[in-house]
């Protein structure tokens, strides 16, 4: 895979569409649409982070949505328990604290090989699925964790707007997102990305090169995780309500199709597979009950005809109609 | 006391013997083809859910003990033609995804066909009602299973030790190309083990079916919890396996019996444990035996 270059292309687009994001809430026609595009941001930025993971450090990870739910349970325990008033702390606890779980975690996955590696992340997710459902006192079980207070977004002082309003969570959601995807970019465009892509190309060979191969797998996993549980407690504030549910193995699936659709290694297309992904469900959903069936045809079909994604469409295109290899 | 222990003591071999039914299945699978099923939780329910067809159908259990598996093999082979042959010279990670993908195709498909409550196999008069060991009494049913079990690892050390195939497969596994170069064929050989790993699955559902019910997700634990002794063996290695399998369903057994709820958790943590002190599993990417 080659490294995406910058240019003035991509910057142009990338401000054309934050600029059609930021405006779409006032256009749209009703909550419904705002929240669905809330949703796809948020997803987006899940599937960005274990594009990070995948696409870039060659890791695969089948239940990156744990981390997900780890950053909306701790943020929404912090601010129910502790601090119901504030927003940009909570948040950063929900980080922390998805970091603070990742590590360890981490650290006993990648002293293993690739493949162990899949696997251990299908057996944690699943513990941390069982805990956040078992737990009953702390987490509310299949209940969900409820009467998540709405206080004010603030900045420096300046009260901005409630978070009970759709817009000003989807605009809250929006400038994070911006936020995690310009710190993701700078992150791939140095050394450090260069280090993981290294990785992801031949082991064997960056650690001959001098690279801790080991260290570098943990800090890329660190990364996804944090922005993983970024988008958790976004979702948390956004949905005003969580559940056991978002950390499930079929979910876990939907984020890893998510990333196969929209193409890996590539920072904006798992947006695009995000977007596809959820509109996707939402019209399976409600002609069929078995729906799952399809969604894994997809992902076979993806896997064997499609593999690089939405992103590979413009070199499939390419070589159909006989241009240059 | 005493019945405590016995309880114990044969749950957790019948538990053990069909995570060693299980796990061995996966390794062979990957040891011929480096490929990590993860269709294998749910070719495990298709075994169980086919056994309560057949069961349902007319037929009594140690029948369907005998064709469920038949049933997944064909299906193993359908799979492996279709699916996995073209993937040959992919990279890992997709071969991985599609199996994924492959689960819940399957998983619907159960669901779609069976629907979702709970089934119930029904078992031979004499297979129910319990037996007294001493002052402990024990469910027969359970009895016979293990006796199931026992069967089949024997047959398959059998197969694996004995036979002109087996011996190729363990062949196969380790160097293929030389396997090969004694002109044998190595992809009839390759094909066959995958088939096998699948009918394993579908024997282990089988025999799980009236330990557990048979539902639809009752392949995800049980997927989860093959990585789990596959991962703490050491991929590829069947030996490992088998202690690994032992192992995990004694702990299970004694975890669920004193904590029930958090038992996989416990699981999980004696994993990461070993995982630390020995990353590639007790006996590492071991030898295939």
């Amino acid at each position: 895979m080659q490294r995406l270059n910058g240019g003035r292309a991509m910057w142009i687009t990338t401000a054309v569409m934050v600029a059609v994001l930021a405006v779409l809430p006032f256009i749209l026609p009703n909550r419904f649409y705002i929240r669905l595009v809330n949703e796809i941001m948020i997803y987006g930025l899940l599937a960005m982070s274990l594009d990070v993971l995948l696409g870039y450090t060659g890791l695969l990870s089948f239940m990156h949505n744990a981390y997900l739910g780890l950053g909306a349970y701790a943020t929404g325990l912090f601010m129910i328990h502790i601090w119901p008033e504030s927003i940009w702390v909570a948040m950063l606890v929900g980080i922390a604290f998805t970091v603070a779980v990742a590590l360890p975690v981490g650290w006993v996955q990648v002293r293993t090989g690739g493949l162990a590696f899949a696997l251990l992340t299908l057996a944690f997710g699943m513990m941390f699925y069982t805990v956040a459902w078992k737990w009953y006192d702390l987490t509310g079980g299949d209940d969900g964790l409820m009467g998540l207070p709405q206080p004010d977004i603030t900045l420096f002082g300046l009260k901005l707007a409630s978070s009970g309003n759709s817009t000003a969570i989807y605009l809250f959601t929006l400038a994070i997102l911006l936020i995690c995807f310009l710190f993701t970019w700078r992150v791939i465009h140095s050394p450090l990305g260069a280090v993981l892509e290294a990785i992801r190309e031949n082991e064997e060979r960056a650690s001959f090169v001098g690279i801790n191969v080991r260290r570098y797998k943990l800090i890329g996993w660190m990364m996804a995780c944090g922005l993983a549980g970024a988008a958790g407690s976004v979702y948390i504030l956004y949905r005003g309500y969580t559940g056991p549910g978002v950390m499930g193995a079929f979910e876990g699936a939907g984020v890893l199709m998510m990333v196969l659709l929209g193409g890996m290694g590539t920072l904006w297309g798992p947006f695009i597979g995000a977007a596809l992904f959820i509109v996707l469900k939402d019209q399976l959903s409600s002609w069929t009950q078995d729906w799952e069936i399809f969604i894994g045809a997809i992902v076979i079909l993806l896997v064997l005809f499609l593999p690089k994604g939405v992103a590979g469409l413009p070199a499939l295109f390419q070589r159909a109609s006989g241009g240059e290899d | 006391m005493f019945a405590i222990t016995v309880d114990i003591v044969l749950n957790s071999l019948v538990l053990g013997g069909i995570f060693v039914i299980m796990g061995v299945g996966l390794n062979i699978i990957y040891g011929l083809n480096r490929v990590m099923n993860l269709a294998h939780g749910a070719l495990y329910a298709l075994g169980a859910y086919f056994g309560f067809s057949v069961v349902a159908a007319g037929g009594n259990y140690f029948v369907a003990l005998v064709t469920a598996p038949i049933i997944v093999g064909i299906l193993g082979l359908v799979i492996e033609r279709v699916l996995i042959t073209p993937m040959r010279k992919r990279s890992m990670i997709y071969t991985l995804i599609l199996t994924y993908g492959l689960m819940f195709v399957i998983d619907g498909l159960i669901k779609f066909f069976w629907g979702v409550e709970t089934r119930f196999i029904h078992l031979p008069e004499f297979m129910q009602g319990s037996v007294s060991l001493g002052s402990a009494s024990y469910p027969v049913f359970r009895l016979v299973i293990l006796i199931g079990i026992a069967a089949v690892v024997a047959a398959l050390m059998l197969l694996l030790g004995r036979t002109r195939l087996g011996i190729n497969m363990r062949a196969a596994a380790e160097i293929p190309e030389m396997v090969s170069a004694c002109g044998v064929n190595v992809r009839g050989v390759q094909i066959s083990g995958f088939v096998l790993g699948c009918m394993m699955a579908g024997t282990a559902g089988v025999l799980a079916g009236p330990l557990f019910t048979v539902f639809p997700i009752m392949g995800h634990d049980m997927l989860i919890s093959s990585f789990v002794v596959v991962v703490i063996g050491g991929l590829g290695s069947l030996r490992g396996a088998v202690i690994a399998a032992l192992m995990i369903g004694f702990v299970q057994t004694l975890a669920e019996f004193f904590i029930t709820e958090m038992a996989m958790v416990i699981v999980y943590m004696l994993m990461a444990l070993i995982l630390v002190i020995k990353p590639l599993g007790i006996l590492g990417e071991g030898k295939f035996e």
